[in-house]
């Protein structure tokens, strides 16, 4: 059995646990694919996170803060795609990713970790000291999810739940920029928490196609205002690894711009679970 | 108590008696359902987190009409601006927006119950007033900011004549995130969950159209009905009764020369009906003022603080008779209500109709309170109204316990007039190509 039937049996079994009668026409069965793919499409970026974050903390553990400056937004992408099962697992999420916000003592809290504690470090103290621990930590915090994440069965209201929960994430955070305040690097988690969840939508999209045509066409519209707002932004037009200016330079007009389209997509993605049948 | 009725009573011993036994009839009731000396039964315990119970739910106000509801309005106990930016992008988003907001305030203002949806949707409603809701005195009352009247939506041509980004007087110390907008939504009701429920309501349904820019809620105390004579009028956080020398909104030919907008043959012809808003959010200073003599409080307004009355009548209703105090040895000259109406001849179009709410935030650093008025006018002439008063105002003793932060102006638009009507459609009309 190859590893993508494996994983489309092993989602299959996931969906055995669903409780109550489905309400569209959607029958379990057709999810078990768009799931299965999604599976696949988490691991991948998994793959990549670990990668990129071992780049990133050797960098910051060298003491090199140019380069580790340089590497954040680009790694730190893969987390945001993936938001809504990196989540699922809420120590990791709070020691990769907890803003000093969650923490009463705030930056000096003992228990703030993760990629906002270098973020501080790299960013607003200008420098690697004293975050070697704090890097090792992020590698083997990041290498434990992608475990996790390898064991999970995947539940399909989850997944696609993750659709509009992503959206949720940059109406609350990433509009306002206060995600990345120190590096200004929004834009980058912006745009793969709307990777994310465009990619739940483009799995899932066939099996709604048919029956509710204008939804399909508005989503994908407001999905098209964004990425053309964030284009905007992009240093190089070819080249998506080149990345974008810092969020400090959008205008005031084009964070409300963001925000229309944005919430819509948020609005219109939260019954897509209901449209399912989850 | 203060603002009890006090003409029932010639001898101080029964009306004291008499409120004392009002606190018993309200804090007796368990007492008697237990029986006394025993211990209250379990079903009183159901009593301490039961809904509080108002007589008033089912008022409503109708929403169609020349004018909009929320204006000449009585003013409830609850209010709040907010402050929205557009978000539409194209003339069939705004009329989108405006068509929308006229449907769900009909509903809102009549009251209902939201459809049932499959549960595996979000809920039609946030489900915080239950699925049916009562009106509860609510009105919403839209007004547009000088802003949207710019190249977006072709309306430049349109703008009332007097509308224009508010600017800052010598007293003010504005903060950008709390002033201006492209449409303000005045909403009013008799509690402050029913204002709060019809917020979410209206965004909720205007996704990609509306965004919050800024919002202020505020109150105004309530007092024990009256058997006779007119209701005093309530007070401000800084303990003097607001509102009493408005302009008789009962007068609908002093309404069309002050308040609504439409006579002046400059204005376009579709803002007759409509009028100008003006909101400032006005901090003060609360702790300095509870530390100030009481003359000099009353000094500073002109009005005597327990009564309301102005410093030289008896009565909150007693007109001041500044002519026979041409050196303000009463009313000083620069009090506030002399300075804001003089009352001499040909000032009277320069009045305008307050309809304020009190507001209270939170804590500053320095542990004083955030609290302050919530101070909306309207007025058919927005020059002639708030500016010229402001104007006059600046300097005022008053400024020392208060200050402006925040605001806007705006336009109330006409109100609509039957189920064909919506919110601004003539303004769309008059500028469609
Ligand atoms: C925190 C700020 C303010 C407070 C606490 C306040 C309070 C009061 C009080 C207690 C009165 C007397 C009772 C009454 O007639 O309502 C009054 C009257 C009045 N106020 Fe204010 N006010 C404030 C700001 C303003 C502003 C900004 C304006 C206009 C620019 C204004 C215009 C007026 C007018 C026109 C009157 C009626 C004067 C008359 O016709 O006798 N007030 N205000």
């Amino acid at each position: 059995m190859s590893s993508r039937s494996l994983l489309i049996a092993a989602a299959a079994f996931g969906l055995m646990a669903l409780q109550g009668p489905a309400r569209a026409d959607v029958e379990p069965e057709a999810l078990v694919e768009p799931v299965a793919e999604y599976k696949l499409y988490v691991l991948d970026n998994l793959d990549a996170f670990v990668g990129h974050t071992r780049d990133f903390t050797r960098a910051i553990e060298a003491g090199e803060l140019e380069r580790a400056q340089s590497l954040y937004a680009p790694t730190r992408v893969y987390y945001e795609r993936i938001e809504p099962v990196a989540e699922l697992f809420a120590d990791l999420d709070a020691s990769i990713d907890a803003r000093e916000d969650d923490y009463e003592k705030g930056v000096d809290d003992p228990d703030f970790t993760g990629f906002h504690r270098l973020e501080y470090g790299l960013f607003k103290q200008q420098t690697t000291d004293g975050l070697a621990p704090y890097a090792r930590r992020l590698m083997s915090d990041v290498k434990d999810l992608e475990s996790r994440v390898q064991g999970l069965t995947f539940p399909p209201a989850k997944v696609v739940g993750g659709a509009a929960a992503l959206m949720e994430e940059v109406a609350a955070t990433k509009v306002s920029g206060e995600e990345d305040r120190y590096s200004h690097t929004d834009l980058w988690d912006f745009q793969g928490n709307v990777d994310g969840s465009q990619k739940i939508f483009a799995l899932f999209k066939p099996l709604i196609a048919e029956e509710d045509p204008a939804f399909v066409e508005r989503v994908e519209d407001n999905f098209a205002a964004v990425e053309a707002t964030l284009a905007h932004y992009r240093l190089a037009a070819n080249d998506p690894e080149a990345g974008f200016v810092s969020y400090e330079k959008v205008s005031d007009k084009d964070r409300r711009a963001l925000v229309g389209p944005v919430t819509v997509l948020a609005e219109d993605l939260s019954t897509l679970r209901g449209k399912l049948g989850l | 108590m203060s603002d009890q009725p006090d003409n029932t009573s010639r001898c101080p011993f029964t009306l004291d008696r008499r409120r004392f036994l009002q606190g018993l009839g309200a804090a007796g009731v368990g007492v008697a359902a237990g029986g006394l000396g025993r211990p209250a039964r379990a079903a009183d315990d159901h009593a301490v987190t039961g809904a509080p119970v108002s007589t008033t739910t089912a008022q409503a106000y109708p929403f169609h009409g020349r004018h909009q509801q929320g204006i000449l309005t009585p003013r409830p106990a609850a209010g709040m601006v907010v402050a929205c930016d557009v978000l539409a992008r194209n003339r069939t988003g705004l009329e989108r927006l405006l068509r929308t907001l006229t449907e769900r305030i009909a509903f809102l203002t009549e009251g209902g119950t939201y459809p049932e949806r499959d549960p595996a949707y979000p809920p039609a409603d946030s489900g915080i007033l239950g699925p049916t809701i009562a009106p509860d005195g609510l009105t919403v009352t839209v007004s547009l900011g000088a802003s949207l009247f710019d190249t977006r939506f072709g309306l430049a041509d349109a703008r009332p004549r007097h509308l224009q980004r508010m600017t800052g007087f010598p007293n003010d110390a504005l903060e950008p995130e709390r002033c201006h907008g492209d449409l303000s939504l005045q909403i009013c009701a008799n509690t402050h969950d029913t204002t709060l429920h019809a917020l979410r309501d209206l965004i909720k349904h205007t996704p990609g159209l509306l965004m919050v820019r800024w919002k202020q809620e505020g109150t105004v105390p309530v007092v024990p009905p009256r058997d006779n004579g007119p209701t005093p009028s309530a007070r401000n956080y800084l303990g003097f009764r607001d509102g009493t020398a408005n302009p008789d909104t009962d007068d609908a030919t002093l309404m069309d020369a002050l308040i609504w907008t439409g006579d002046d043959p400059e204005e376009p012809a579709w803002t007759r009906g409509g009028s100008y808003q003006v909101v400032r959010i006005i901090r003060n200073y609360v702790e300095r003022w509870d530390r100030t003599p009481l003359a000099e409080q009353e000094a500073v307004f002109g009005r005597h603080k327990a009564s309301g009355a102005p410093l030289d009548g008896a009565q909150e209703h007693d007109t001041p008779d500044y002519a026979a105090d041409p050196e303000g040895r009463i009313t000083p000259l620069d009090a506030h209500i002399r300075l804001a109406n003089p009352r001499t001849p040909g000032f009277e179009k320069h009045r305008i109709l307050r309809r304020p709410f009190n507001y209270s935030n939170g804590v500053e650093a320095n542990g004083q309170f955030d609290m302050g008025l919530l101070f909306i006018v309207y007025q058919a002439d927005l020059q002639a109204g708030f500016i010229t008063v402001q104007n006059r105002l600046n300097g005022e003793p008053l400024e020392e316990y208060i200050q402006p932060v925040g605001g806007g102006y705006f336009f109330t638009l006409p109100g609509v007039v039957d189920a064909t009507d919506y919110l601004g459609r003539a303004l769309l009309e008059a500028t469609a190509t």
